[in-house]
Order: C-alpha cells, then sequence, then structure tokens
C-alpha cells in the first residue's frame, strides 16, 4: 500500500489560539475564518441552511457573506438576504452571482426594472453558469417582450450548452406559432440540440435532446415533411418522458407517408406506457386507424374496442385517485403512494415510466403552480419532522441535565486520591528519566509528562468548578425549557401552515384529475364515433351485398 | 295582514342582497383575494416560519454542543480535498482507538461541494485526556478509474480545551494515489 502520511503538527495555532479575539488577518483568526467558511459552505450544500447561518456569524470575507446570503434566502429571511447581496454586489469577486441572485429577488417582488439592470450586471461581471444563466433570463425578457430578435443576439453570444439550448427551444416555440414555414423554428431547434449536446450534465442533457427532438418531429409532421418528421422522431431514445408521444408522432408520421403496418408498430409500443402521457390515447386510437387504412376491419373492430376498454378502465382509476386525494390529501395519494413501490431497484428505471400512478405524478409535476403547491407541502413536512427530531432530542437533554443537578457534589476527598496518585505516577517518570532512553521512549515519557501535567491542572479547577457545576446546569435546564417552547409553538404552527398547504395541493389536483378524466371522456368519445363509423360502414356494405 | 307582510318581505330580502353584493364588491374591489393571493399569504407565512425554524436550529446546536460536548473533552475531526479532480469520493469511516465513531456516504451534491472548498465535519465527541489513535478508512475512484481503498492513521494527545483535527486528502497526477494529511487544531 502506498500510502502516504503526513502529519503537521501546527504550534503555531497554540499560542495564537490562546487569545481572546482574534486580531483581523493574525493567521489563526485567518484559518478559523477560513474553517468556518468552509463548514458553512459544505452545510448549505448538503442541505443544511442553519447550519450554514451559524458557521458564518461572524464572518466577513465575501465568499462567507454569499454563503450567508444564500442561506438565509433558503430559510425564507429574503430582507436580510438582499441587504448582503448588496453589499456584495459593491465588493470584488462575487458580483456576478449576488447580481443574479438579486435579480430572482427582484423579479419575485415584481420588480421588473431592478430585475433587468441585475440581470445585465450578473451577464457583464459573472463566469460560468451563472453568466449563462443571466443571459438566458436576459433573453427570455427580449423574447417575452416580443423582441425575438434581440433575444436572438443574446443567445449568440452565449457558449454551448443547457441554458443555451432552453434559450434556442423557446425560440423555436416562438417562430413555429407566428412562422408559417416552419424553417426558422426547425432551424433554432437543431440550434438548440447542438447546443444540449455540449451540456456537462448528461440526464439533464438527454431529457432535453429527447423534448427537441419530439418538438421538431411535430413541427415537421404539421407542416406534411415526413421524412424529415421521421428522422426526428427516431432519434427520440426510449427511456425519456418524451418518448410515448414521440411514438405517436413517429407513426402518425409513418401513416401520413402510407407506412401503415411499420406506423402501427411504433403505436404499440406507444400503447405500453400509461394513459398520463401525451400521445399514448392518440396512440389507442391510432391502432385501429392504422388497420381500418389497412382494410382489415374486423381488427379495425377490435382495436376500437380494445380502446373504449382502456379508457373506461382509464376512467375508473382516475375516479379512484380523485377519491383517494379527497380522503388522503394529494401529497399522500400522489407524491407519497407514487414514491412507495414494492419494486426492486433494479426495477426502478423501468418503473418510473410504467407505473400510471407515477405517470399522473409527472404529468402534473409539469405545471409551475403545482410544482410550487407540492414543494409547499414537502418543505413544511419536512420542517415538521425536523422539529419533532429536536423536540425529542431536548427531552433526552432535559432528562440528563435533571439527573445531573440531582446527583449532588462529588466528595472532595477523590480529588485528593487522584492528586497523590499524579504525583506518584511523576515520581516514577522522573526515575525513569534518568535511565538510558531511545529517542522513542523519551518522547513517549514527553506525551505521557504532559498528559499528567494537564490532568493535574483540571484536577486544581476541579473544585472551582464543581462549585459552579449547578448553577451551569440550571442555566442549561432553562435554556433548554426556553427552546422546548420554542419548538412546540413551532410544530403547532408548522401543523396549521402544513393544513393550509395541503388544501391548497388537493384543490389543484383535483382539478387536474377532471381534466385528465375530461381528456378520457373525449377519448372516449371519438372511440365510440369510430365504431359507430365501422359499424355504420358494415352494415351498408352488408345490405349491398344482400346479405342479412 | 299577509299581504302586507308578503309585500314587505321582498323589500327586506332585496335590501339584504343589496348590502351583500356591496358588501361582496368592496371586499372584491378593496382587498386582492383568489387562489393567487392566498398562495403569496401562505408562501410569506411559510418563509417567517424558516425563518424562525433556522434560528431555533441554531440556538439548539449550540444547546447540544454545551451539554453534550463539554469544551475540554471535545474532539472534532473534520475533511478537505486538496486536489479537485483526482478523487470522487465513495465513502469514508472513521475509527477512534479502533472503535467505530463515524461513517458517511457522499452524495454528487457533497463530492461537488468539498471540490469547491467546502469543509464537512466528519465527527465530534468527547475524549479523555491523552494519547488516542485515529483511522480513517476512505473508498474512491481516483480519474485513472481506479477503485481505492484506503486506511490511515494518525496518532494525537488530547490535551484540555477544544481540539479539531483537519484531515486533507490529495490526489495528484500521473498516479493520482491517495495522500491524507493531517493538522491538528486547538
Amino acid at each position: 500500500m502506498m500510502l502516504q502520511l503526513r502529519f503537521a503538527k501546527c504550534t503555531g495555532f497554540l499560542a495564537l489560539a490562546l487569545a481572546f479575539t482574534p486580531l483581523p488577518g493574525n493567521a489563526a483568526g485567518d484559518d478559523q475564518a477560513r474553517l468556518s467558511g468552509g463548514l458553512a459552505k459544505f452545510a448549505l450544500d448538503s442541505g443544511d441552511p442553519a447550519a450554514a447561518l451559524r458557521y458564518t456569524r461572524n464572518l466577513s470575507a465575501e465568499a462567507a457573506v454569499l454563503v450567508r446570503a444564500k442561506a438565509l434566502l433558503a430559510t425564507g429571511d429574503s430582507d436580510s438576504a438582499r441587504q448582503l447581496l448588496e453589499q456584495l454586489s459593491s465588493g470584488q469577486y462575487h458580483r456576478g452571482e449576488a447580481a443574479l441572485l438579486l435579480a430572482e429577488l427582484a423579479s419575485a417582488s415584481g420588480d421588473d426594472e431592478n430585475a433587468g439592470k441585475h440581470l445585465q450586471t450578473a451577464a457583464r461581471l459573472a463566469h460560468g453558469d451563472i453568466r449563462q444563466q443571466a443571459l438566458y433570463r436576459l433573453a427570455e425578457r427580449h423574447r417575452e417582450a416580443g423582441q425575438t430578435d434581440r433575444a436572438g443576439q443574446v443567445l449568440a453570444s452565449m457558449d454551448p450548452g443547457y441554458w443555451a439550448a432552453l434559450g434556442y427551444m423557446n425560440i423555436a416555440a416562438d417562430y413555429g406559432r407566428r412562422d408559417l414555414n416552419p424553417s426558422r423554428a426547425l432551424v433554432a431547434l437543431r440550434v438548440a440540440l447542438a447546443m444540449a449536446e455540449e451540456d456537462s450534465d448528461s440526464s439533464r442533457s438527454n431529457e432535453l435532446k429527447s423534448r427537441l427532438l419530439v418538438r421538431a418531429g411535430h413541427l415537421a409532421h404539421k407542416h406534411e415533411d415526413y421524412d424529415k418528421a421521421i428522422s426526428f422522431l427516431e432519434k427520440v431514445p426510449l427511456e425519456s418522458y418524451s418518448t410515448p408521444q414521440g411514438l405517436y408522432l413517429h407513426g402518425l408520421a409513418l401513416s401520413a407517408n402510407g407506412n401503415h403496418r411499420a406506423a402501427m408498430q411504433s403505436w404499440h409500443r406507444a400503447k405500453k406506457y400509461p394513459l398520463a402521457y401525451p400521445g399514448v390515447a392518440n396512440a389507442w386510437l391510432g391502432t385501429g386507424r392504422g388497420y381500418d387504412l389497412s382494410g382489415y376491419l374486423g381488427q379495425a373492430g377490435e382495436a376500437y374496442l380494445a380502446a373504449n376498454a382502456s379508457f373506461e378502465s382509464e376512467r375508473v382509476t382516475l375516479r379512484k385517485l380523485a377519491d383517494q386525494i379527497r380522503d388522503k390529501g394529494a401529497y399522500q395519494a400522489l407524491v407519497r403512494d407514487a414514491r412507495d413501490s414494492n419494486a426492486e431497484w433494479f426495477l426502478a428505471d423501468s418503473r418510473t415510466l410504467t407505473q400510471p400512478r407515477t405517470a399522473y405524478l409527472l404529468q402534473f409535476m409539469e405545471d409551475p403552480g403545482a410544482q410550487e403547491a407540492v414543494s409547499r407541502v414537502a418543505e413544511l413536512e419536512q420542517i415538521g419532522l425536523q422539529l419533532a427530531r429536536h423536540e425529542d432530542s431536548l427531552v433526552v437533554f432535559r432528562g440528563v441535565i435533571r439527573e445531573r443537578l440531582e446527583s449532588g457534589d462529588h466528595p472532595p476527598a477523590d480529588v485528593a486520591r487522584y492528586k497523590d496518585e499524579i504525583e506518584a505516577l511523576t515520581e516514577r517518570m522522573s526515575g525513569l528519566d534518568k535511565q538510558a532512553l531511545t529517542a522513542e521512549q523519551q518522547a513517549a515519557l514527553r506525551n505521557t509528562a504532559g498528559t499528567l501535567a494537564e490532568l493535574g491542572s483540571s484536577l486544581d479547577k476541579l473544585d472551582q468548578r464543581l462549585a459552579q457545576k449547578d448553577q451551569r446546569l440550571s442555566e442549561l435546564l432553562s435554556r433548554s425549557d426556553r427552546a422546548l417552547e420554542r419548538i412546540q409553538a413551532n410544530r403547532s404552527r408548522t401543523r396549521r401552515l402544513q393544513e393550509r398547504a395541503e388544501a391548497a395541493l388537493n384543490e389543484i389536483a383535483l382539478a387536474y384529475v377532471d381534466k385528465q378524466d375530461d381528456r378520457m371522456a373525449f377519448a372516449l368519445d371519438r372511440t365510440e364515433q369510430q365504431i359507430a363509423h365501422l359499424y355504420e360502414y358494415l352494415a351498408i356494405r352488408n345490405i349491398e351485398r344482400g346479405e342479412p | 295582514m299577509v299581504a302586507g307582510a308578503q309585500l314587505t318581505q321582498p323589500v327586506r330580502r332585496k335590501f339584504g342582497v343589496t348590502a351583500a353584493t356591496l358588501a361582496a364588491l368592496f371586499i372584491a374591489l378593496v382587498l386582492p383575494s383568489g387562489p393567487g393571493v392566498e398562495a403569496d399569504t401562505l408562501d410569506g407565512d411559510i418563509d417567517r416560519l424558516k425563518a424562525d425554524v433556522a434560528d431555533l436550529s441554531q440556538r439548539l446546536y449550540e444547546l447540544e454542543e454545551d451539554v453534550l460536548y463539554p469544551a475540554d473533552t471535545q474532539v472534532a475531526v473534520f475533511l478537505t480535498l486538496r486536489d479537485r479532480d483526482g478523487l470522487e469520493l465513495d465513502t469514508i469511516e472513521l475509527y477512534l482507538n479502533d472503535t467505530p465513531v463515524a461513517s458517511h456516504l457522499y452524495t454528487e451534491r457533497e463530492r461537488d461541494s468539498l471540490k469547491q472548498g467546502g469543509v464537512q465535519r466528519l465527527y465530534m465527541g468527547n475524549l479523555p485526556h491523552g494519547s488516542h489513535q485515529l483511522k480513517a478508512v476512505l473508498t474512491a475512484s481516483s480519474a485513472n478509474e481506479r477503485f481505492v481503498r484506503r486506511e490511515v492513521t494518525h496518532a494525537f494527545r488530547k490535551s484540555p480545551g477544544e481540539s479539531r483535527i483537519q484531515m486533507t486528502l490529495d490526489a495528484k497526477a500521473p498516479d493520482y494515489e491517495p495522500d491524507v494529511s493531517f493538522q491538528e487544531w486547538k
């Protein structure tokens, strides 16, 4: 094992740490500040903003102030965060990131003018991902104001990657709505695909590329360029959220090219996914239509009947889901139940796309309003759990403190006995010291002598500490009592807020389920019409043939 | 009598309706309402709760340290990374005097945080004065796509006052061999 072990003992810190308050610029103070800053960063990144606030309480370095501002934002104290960010924006190192965060704050409070100014600053001063985000948001502002050309100019100045890809995707959607010719929109989508290719986060890049390909395929199909549509849709990977819609559109384009057999293969594959996904209901209908166009009227009838049964069954599922939302709440029925599964971990990937409840959850979560409503409940649930954990620990602490208070003082004879023992050991050591010792033995002796000296000085202070023990324990007990009261008050507040947040989520979720039910009812209506047309046609044909 | 009553009732009802309508109109015009407003109020209330809970958490943390880890016996072990790209840390286990005291399985976010200068407090506990041994077992994948498992030990003496030990992990090119250095802070 080629392990190198280094040991650097910082004796310099020993002397410096003894100083009550480290002077600005002294080594121990700087190291302490660096340690606290690093601890704060790790705490914030691992989801503990309260600890980050504690570590950064007395820090003034810009990096630590930025971490503190982010922790304040995460704990809901936007006003204090804004003050720190404004301070940083006139600093030296983190002006760009501070400006982006200030832009987000201004945008959240509806101050569009200031949001724009901060974004300009962030785009000018920031680097890397922060700058790309700022530029993307600037481009979006121009696009939303109808200035597509200016948005395009901003996007052209961006580095390839996720944010540029998103920008081009949105511009493509605008072109697609406005232009009669799809060329500009398709070019923008191709650029977006090239930009997404450069995203270092591979799963995010693949998901975005799937969406872009489906959009490009849909656009090409809409403008009757079926070969182009097929070429885009063939590249949609099979394990993405957009796959069912891609398969449906692929089948549609193949069918339009006259290749009904291949079209039906795509639709059959789309039918394997839950009906919640866009395109799946149409794929069920498409199968019947495909048989119909191929001249297999019997199979067409069977396919329509199967679609009918599937839609009916989905409506039952949706009614059950609505009942569960009313009974257990949307958070339990949609989020927790979708999360809890008996499936083995190695099936987890396929499970996410094939479970109806997960499918509804994924689609429900596409709506920003639903995302906010779910995150409110999730956040409050976490706060409730955190407070419950704190309460449990505090009850144990109080028990320990009470026990210590009731245990009484140690007899003074104990101290004397320990002192005698230390003295005897010190004498034995001085006897050993006279003998010829190796360097290693001498070091061990020095070490032991140091420990004995420290134990001696601790014993000297013991009487004084024991005299203050009860006062200190009483002070700790009253701090615990105050904290426990605050925890209990906050737990009740959390429960009340969670009820309100759950009621708001239930309302949105029930409206969503109703909408899905309407969608299924519409699909059912279309299937029934197709069956009626088919039977009508068969009846007329039989009459014409003179059959009964 | 009956006819009179029938005549007066609709007038009262009409007035009642008008008053209610006016009140509703007043509320609708003066006070903002709707699901958006309810969501904003709820968000504001949640933000205030979060700020209070964060403040409470800080105080509880200090109380916990005062109760559980008296300064004279307190020992804390921290981890930092020196090289950003040499190692992808997977797990770490800590032993004090051969007793396992802490272990951690790293997430992507935690790894990134360490690479960007984050410091992790791996362990905090109490030790008596005297000599002790700290052992760390780490598993990681190195930049040259090798899986590595390394054990390092560090002997130290616990003195009165808070003891802090910083472990710094490094892995330099070309062989990306893990190199752990220890620094004691008082």
